[in-house]
């Protein structure tokens, strides 16, 4: 496994574009926490606006992902559209 | 490889201290600059003597280290241009740089005795800071005033929504940009060091190989989420 993650370029991208996924997902969800957080000791609603921007916040970090996912799915098909197989496309 | 932890000897700071380079703290000790600090600058160093270096003397049929130099600059080159086109080609020199000096700071904290400026957050967090400053810098230079576009989605309607919700996932870049690089950097010099404690050399030797090659991609890893970004900002909104 390690070889062929030195010698394939693609592998690399892929192991690259996947191990963003997860800490983009936890750091939109933790800038809505405190965005909510800040904007409510600054307005004196509490605790509204933080859940309200927590649940942005998690919005956000699940729109990140897809987006995320469509662009590896996209690289995945050019990919194989290089390589001239059909059988792995959808 | 420290990683923040007790370190028998930091060859770089040793010789900081002998040469004088000093600060003064708050009650005006003398105190050495920073470790991630000293070591950026080392890093910054070394890339500058490698690339006079590589300069010094062009061929037209490169050799030693003009080859290596046009190997990796020629290679990040044609990636960035196959993803994001033409326009790709004025962000470059940014991106490149930025890869460069990160490799070399993850590297130089494998080497006995240096220590990785990658591994502070205060390092990483400037980084991802300017590469955000820079790509909004290019949407607004591009676009104008309609670069707000980009925060807007894909109906109008959906406007009050996706508006906040993109401003969140645009913030939340330099965060995970920061966190990223540096929770992997630091994660694995400090499994450096209690390996050593645990089996000097032994223990640590074959986690060279695998801590080498991580270190490669988390350098990739920024460079590529910092292209995409200028990418985003570049093109069109959709």
């Amino acid at each position: 496994m390690l070889g062929k993650l030195i010698k394939d370029r693609t592998v690399r991208e892929a192991i690259a574009s996947a191990s963003v996924i997860g800490l983009n997902l936890v750091s939109a969800t933790f800038v809505g926490l405190l965005m909510g957080w800040w904007l409510d000791r600054w307005l004196d609603t509490k605790p509204w606006l933080l859940l309200t921007f927590l649940i942005l916040g998690i919005a956000a970090g699940f729109k990140n992902v897809v987006v995320e996912v469509k662009r590896i799915q996209k690289a995945d098909a050019e990919e194989h559209e290089e390589h001239g197989d059909t059988d792995a496309k959808p | 490889m420290a990683g923040g932890l007790p370190h028998p000897i930091l060859l770089v700071d040793e010789v900081a201290k002998n040469v004088g380079l000093y600060k003064l703290n708050d009650v005006f000790h003398a105190q050495v600059i920073d470790t991630n600090v000293i070591y950026a600058w080392f890093a910054m160093g070394l890339l500058i003597i490698l690339g006079m270096l590589a300069t010094r003397k062009l061929a037209m049929v490169p050799s030693g280290l003009q080859n290596f130099f046009e190997v990796v600059v020629g290679g990040l080159e044609s990636f960035v241009v196959e993803n994001i086109g033409e326009k790709g080609r004025k962000v470059f020199p940014f991106l490149c740089a930025l890869f460069l000096f990160i490799i070399t700071g993850n590297l130089i904290g494998l080497v006995p005795g240096l220590d990785s400026p990658t591994n502070n957050v205060n390092t990483n967090a400037a980084m991802a800071l300017t590469v955000f400053a820079y790509y909004n810098f290019w949407g607004i230079r591009m676009w104008g005033a309609g670069y707000i576009k980009h925060f807007m989605g894909p109906f109008w309607w959906l406007v009050p929504l996706m508006l906040p919700i993109e401003i969140i996932s645009h913030l939340a870049r330099p965060l995970s940009l920061t966190l990223r690089l540096f929770g992997n950097v630091r994660g694995e010099e400090i499994v450096l060091v209690l390996l050593f404690a645990l089996a000097p050399v032994v223990g640590t030797f074959p986690m060279y190989f695998l801590f080498s090659l991580a270190d490669c991609i988390q350098a990739f890893v920024f460079f590529m989420l910092a292209m995409i970004y200028l990418k985003g900002s570049l093109e069109h909104a959709h």
